[in-house]
């Protein structure tokens, strides 16, 4: 009876989930394009050592790379410092904690335009302020080395405040005492950061890291409207490059297994950065002994 | 001490809030004024802007209405499936639980944008394109698996006893989510459901292929319209008035159910 209760949700997560990767472990197989007609036709593999082959899969794999990298841990750092700061009680914690949410509760396509608008060169206020201090403008979102910072300056805009609520879950929920009794015995405030504040936080940061380089990994709404990939396809994420194989080029076979591939790579990459900070757990356990 | 804080609390506030304010200034400035944006000039300001956008065809107040119900519906379907489920979840053996709770963690991790293309072949093969309705079910689906885990560590911070003594006094397993369970869950509902619901009226890449018809686009797939209309020129100032309209239902939201949303996401940190 109470498993019955589980069942319209299960069936409905297994429907959109299970289903899709299914389906392109198959599709993946075949040759699936408007060149076959939209038929499917088994080609032993050939995506696949396509995909392998691929320069632009690799060149946007290494800026999915790039961009997840970067992003997280600027938006990490920064969102300790803030979650270190709404922790503490002033006034004004409240409307200042709901300013900050503002930027991750707005639609993504919406600030991404916003952001194109704000690195224009030569309108937008960037390159007018560069004009007015005697800085040569640079043209950000037409030069191939610089515009991916500026789509992950836009990134950590965005998000830096959920990492920081995440966070400041975690610090609310160490016991005061820790730091009464730590100062008592002698010790810095800025020790107490290192061997309390950081150790217990560690899983809230395992956390808030492993969701924002998921998403990160997965970025498609900030590129494709911020700057279409280009230019010269350099901030092309790989999800982007999926759909465009899918919905450009209508090569629907190609398209899953990039799909797939990158679901891969994500898998990989996951498990890299929990191994990273569960060492670093360790390594800072073995100091406090 | 306390001036340096004040000092970094300004620059978090200016940080949060100056690409916004630079989007309002743009949407009432006239395109004379769009081009120099610090010099002095004559005819700075104008609502041209806010009228170009309220007259268009369809008028932009449509893709709102759109957001809301797509919004809506999904909150009332994700809702009417994670509340029993999460019932379910907290009363199952502990190692069933555990790793029903990992899966439930992998899929709100999945960046869903992967499954945008067997989502289309889905929605070809049904026919149902094109179709608000329709397009909360991979919105509810997408928010299931977070719903379920915020609503099921809810379910089980409720005191035992309580539903035992329900249970002693003759009540049905349906009676006591109704009248004892869901009661108490309800801080915890209205939460989730904020998370559902911002999450719904933001979803942009199935919301991108699933619709093509033009009123029946929701907002953030009309708003990148804008800029798609045209690769060199985009209507800068219109689309700023846009981007004001668009965020206000938002900004609203957030003001007025900060404390949910803030104890919805850290709930998820806490029992994660």
């Amino acid at each position: 009876m109470i498993l019955l209760l589980l069942l319209p949700a299960t069936v409905l997560i297994a429907l959109i989930f299970g289903i899709p990767l299914i389906r392109y472990a198959w599709i993946s197989t075949h040759a699936f394009s408007v060149i076959t007609g939209l038929e499917l036709v088994p080609n032993q593999g050939a995506n696949w050592l396509r995909l392998i082959n691929d320069q632009r899969f690799w060149q946007d794999t290494f800026q999915t790379v790039r961009f997840a990298s970067l992003s997280v841990s600027i938006e990490l750092l920064l969102a300790i410092c803030i979650a270190l700061i709404l922790d503490q009680k002033w006034r004004g914690r409240g409307i200042t904690r709901a300013i900050s949410l503002l930027p991750w509760a707005l639609p993504t396509t919406i600030m991404a335009l916003g952001w194109r608008w704000i690195f224009n060169t030569p309108f937008g206020p960037i390159d007018q302020i560069f004009n007015i201090v005697g800085i040569e403008s640079i043209n950000i979102l037409s030069n191939p080395n610089i515009t991916w910072i500026a789509t992950v300056i836009a990134d950590v805009w965005k998000t830096t405040p959920f990492i920081a609520l995440i966070l400041l879950a975690g610090l609310q929920s160490i016991p005061n005492d820790l730091y009464e009794a730590f100062r008592l015995e002698g010790g810095k405030p800025i020790q107490a950061f290192f061997k309390i504040t950081l150790p217990l936080l560690r899983p809230y940061i395992l956390l808030a890291v492993l969701f924002r380089l998921a998403q990160a990994f997965g970025v498609f709404d900030l590129i494709q409207v911020m700057t279409g990939g280009g230019p010269a396809s350099s901030t092309e994420s790989l999800a982007l490059y999926a759909y465009l194989n899918a919905m450009r080029f209508l090569d629907f076979g190609y398209s899953a297994t990039l799909m797939l591939g990158s679901f891969f790579l994500l898998v990989i990459a996951c498990i890299l950065s929990w191994i990273i900070i569960s060492r670093f757990q360790y390594q800072l356990n073995e100091e406090k002994t | 001490m306390n001036k340096k804080m004040n000092i970094i609390i300004g620059s978090l506030i200016i940080w949060s809030i100056a690409p916004l304010a630079w989007q309002l200034y743009t949407s009432f400035s006239s395109p004379e004024a769009l081009v120099e944006p610090f010099s002095q000039i004559k005819n700075r300001w104008t609502l041209e802007n806010y009228i170009q956008v309220l007259t268009a065809d369809p008028p932009f107040w449509k893709y709102l209405l759109n957001s809301t119900i797509v919004g809506l519906t999904t909150t009332f379907i994700t809702l009417l499936f994670a509340i029993p489920a999460a019932y379910s979840l907290s009363k199952l053996k502990p190692i069933i639980a555990k790793s029903a709770r990992l899966i439930l963690f992998g899929a709100a991790l999945f960046p869903y944008v992967l499954l945008f293309l067997a989502l289309l072949e889905f929605a070809r093969y049904l026919n149902i394109g094109n179709n608000l309705i329709a397009l909360s079910i991979p919105y509810s689906a997408l928010s299931m698996p977070l719903a379920v885990l915020l609503l099921s560590s809810a379910f089980k911070d409720i005191p035992k006893d309580l539903e035992e003594a329900a249970r002693l006094e003759g009540l049905g397993i349906f009676q006591r989510l109704r009248w004892i369970l869901i009661p108490l869950i309800a801080p915890a509902t209205s939460s989730t459901a904020i998370l559902i619901f911002l999450f719904s009226w933001n979803e942009y890449p199935i919301a991108l292929t699933w619709i093509s018809k033009n009123d029946l686009l929701t907002l953030p797939v009309a708003i990148a319209r804008i800029a798609g209309s045209s690769v060199y020129s985009i209507p800068y100032g219109a689309y700023a008035a846009a981007t004001v309209l668009g965020a206000m239902p938002l900004l609203l939201i957030v003001l007025l159910f900060q404390k949910q949303i803030v104890s919805g996401l850290t709930q998820g940190a806490i029992k994660g």
